[in-house]
């Protein structure tokens, strides 16, 4: 910017020494007004991305860290990590995309396989989670094997079950599709395609993701309330399940060990990560929003629907080792307080974040905050 | 910018304007760039294993008496420097691609020390996208466990219990105890001026030194922990600066 004032300047001060009087006035004045116009309208921002600011949704903390710190959330940074989450290109076969497995309508979830297609029919080797609030996270996958959100994708990417590409090949692919310059140079300042820049604003996107729209929320907001049974759901989750499913996030975003003791693929979970035996086959806490659309449950997707996890956890063995203490304390609930639980639980379902046209694919950004 | 201030001195001689104009300009140019204790030093590298220069058609023997040849050599340095100033830029050197790399730094006047640090700082670890000598597309960043391979030895060996035969040495963690960043100090004479400093980089240092590195035993390290802490120990054993 200043670099370009400077040459404006240069440029008026060659003609003041070259014109006759009149022209002179006319030129003074016509910089005058050129010069209030940028200063007083602040018309020369226009030039750089329209911010889209990151909006805490009433009576939620304020995210542990800022994920945006270091990569200001704009429209258009935006736009093209939606467009890069959209695009099979991101894979070796150029047909599985990060929305293959993650899916808009299942609130980004995988509906209905305990693991995700990877590419050539590979499966992976975990359920794939449904993507929203990220921003409140301070670690990713079902190990937290990663610390930023930034660098999140360069696993599903680069995996060879998952989509199987190399950076290298990423690169090229999409500095040869005339789409993509454009929206680079919108997004950053200029068509340069980099590593850096793909993953920024594919946590623009993935970052912005908030679903805070559920008729649980509309009750703590005083826009409805919960019919009887689902307030006695309220209850009985608030006396069983809160502590590791804390409001309003419905996660503690911690690791916990539940029991499920060790699958045929040998997960360790936690463990792969510290390397340390206490860790071992604990996962990630997930959130409880959106469950009724994220079905199969558990990391390794092992219970197909949401009343088996509700009954393996009443029936939950407290004599295995290693079991999180939390769930050594019994949990009884008759199947009335089972159905209650659950009648709660959907109140947790956000159709205007499945149905939220900013998130889908195509170029409809209307954010109204 | 000061646009107003300039645009006021309209009442002065055009010309006289823009001699200031560019006077200040210039000014502020010059003293972006004034640092007059820094000077362009180039650092010199010199891969060797067994006496010889690193290459990757060669076989070497590794002082627990294992064959082996190379493939990989690459490794982070950073906060080079002498005594304690510092250049905090990374680089990323490849033993069959990095002959020297060029740097601004005070060049002392007596003996010291010549400092880095082999590794990269936990702060670049753990603040998400990065670009230059730190863009994962360089192969020294873990995607399923976040952090910087700081050090990677990959090779064949007759001695290595996989099947192919293949070892691989990803020596990375940049937290707690599975730090595998080391500061490494060499010795420096100080008296010659050419602005050009040889490090002698040898790889038989890497198989002994504080603890062993057995190919038979242990012919994978690629995650964070006591293992490759131990295999980090062994870096400072590595360097050495050659006296011209």
């Amino acid at each position: 910017m200043q670099n370009q004032q400077q040459i404006i300047l240069a440029a008026y001060l060659v003609l003041f020494n070259n014109s006759n009087s009149i022209l002179k006035k006319i030129f003074i004045l016509a910089g005058i007004l050129f010069l209030v116009l940028l200063f007083f309208t602040g018309a020369y921002e226009k030039y750089g991305p329209t911010p889209l600011p990151f909006v805490v949704p009433k009576g939620w903390p304020q995210p542990p860290t800022n994920i945006f710190a270091s990569n200001p959330s704009t429209r258009e940074g935006f736009l093209l990590g939606k467009t890069l989450f959209y695009d099979g290109n991101l894979s070796r076969d150029s047909i599985t995309s990060c929305a293959s497995c993650h899916q808009y309508f299942a609130a980004f979830s995988t509906f209905e396989h305990s693991f995700s297609h990877g590419i050539e029919n590979r499966f992976t080797q975990r359920n794939a989670p449904g993507l929203f609030n990220l921003a409140w996270k301070t670690s990713y996958h079902w190990d937290g094997g990663v610390n930023h959100l930034e660098v999140q994708a360069l696993g599903p990417i680069t995996d060879t079950n998952e989509m199987g590409e190399t950076l290298d090949n990423l690169l090229l692919k999409l500095r040869n599709n005339p789409q993509y310059p454009p929206l680079f140079k919108a997004a950053f300042g200029d068509t340069a395609i980099t590593t850096k820049r793909i993953l920024k604003a594919l946590a623009q996107f993935t970052g912005n993701l908030v679903s805070a729209g559920s008729k649980y929320d509309q009750v703590k907001n005083g826009k409805d309330s919960f019919l009887p049974y689902e307030q006695k759901g309220y209850e009985i989750y608030k006396q069983y399940c809160s502590s590791c499913h804390s409001e309003p996030l419905f996660t503690n975003d911690k690791f916990s060990n539940n029991g499920l003791g060790l699958n045929k693929l040998n997960d360790l979970g936690r463990k792969r990560i510290t390397g340390l035996s206490r860790d071992s086959l604990q996962f990630k806490i997930p959130s409880l929003r959106n469950l009724k659309l994220t079905p199969p449950y558990m990391h390794d997707g092992s219970m197909g629907y949401i009343t088996q996890v509700i009954n393996y956890y009443t029936v939950i063995d407290s004599s295995l080792p290693q079991l999180d203490p939390i769930l050594k304390k019994p949990i009884r609930l008759s199947e009335r307080n089972k159905a209650e639980l659950l009648a709660f639980l959907f109140t947790l379902t956000d159709t205007s974040f499945t149905k939220n046209k900013n998130y889908a694919p195509g170029e409809h950004i209307i954010f109204r905050h | 910018m000061r646009f107003k201030n300039n645009y006021a001195k309209k009442f002065l001689p055009m010309n006289k304007c823009l001699t200031t104009f560019i006077a200040l300009f210039m000014f502020t140019s010059y003293k972006a760039q004034s640092q007059p204790d820094m000077q362009k030093i180039v650092i010199h590298f010199k891969h060797v294993a067994n006496g010889k220069s690193l290459h990757p058609d060669s076989v070497y023997q590794n002082p627990l008496g294992e064959t082996y040849s190379v493939k990989k050599l690459k490794y982070y340095l950073s906060n080079l420097g002498f005594n304690k100033q510092v250049n905090t830029n990374i680089s990323l050197i490849d033993a069959f691609a990095t002959d020297s790399i060029k740097m601004m730094l005070p060049y002392p006047a007596k003996k010291g020390t010549f400092n880095f640090q082999l590794g990269v700082d936990s702060i670049y670890n753990c603040s998400g996208a990065q670009d230059g000598v730190l863009d994962p597309l360089n192969g020294m960043f873990w995607t399923w466990n976040t952090g910087y391979i700081n050090f990677k030895l990959e090779g064949q060996s007759d001695y290595a219990t996989t099947k192919t035969k293949h070892f691989e040495y990803h020596i990375g963690g940049y937290t707690g105890k599975n730090k595998t960043m080391r500061q490494i100090r060499l010795p420096y004479a100080g008296t010659d001026r050419t602005m050009q400093l040889y490090i002698l980089v040898n790889l038989d240092n890497f198989w002994k030194g504080q603890s062993d590195i057995k190919i038979s035993t242990t012919p994978v390290i690629n995650s964070p922990g006591a293992i490759a802490k131990s295999a980090a120990d062994n870096f400072s054993g590595l360097f050495s600066i050659i006296q011209q």
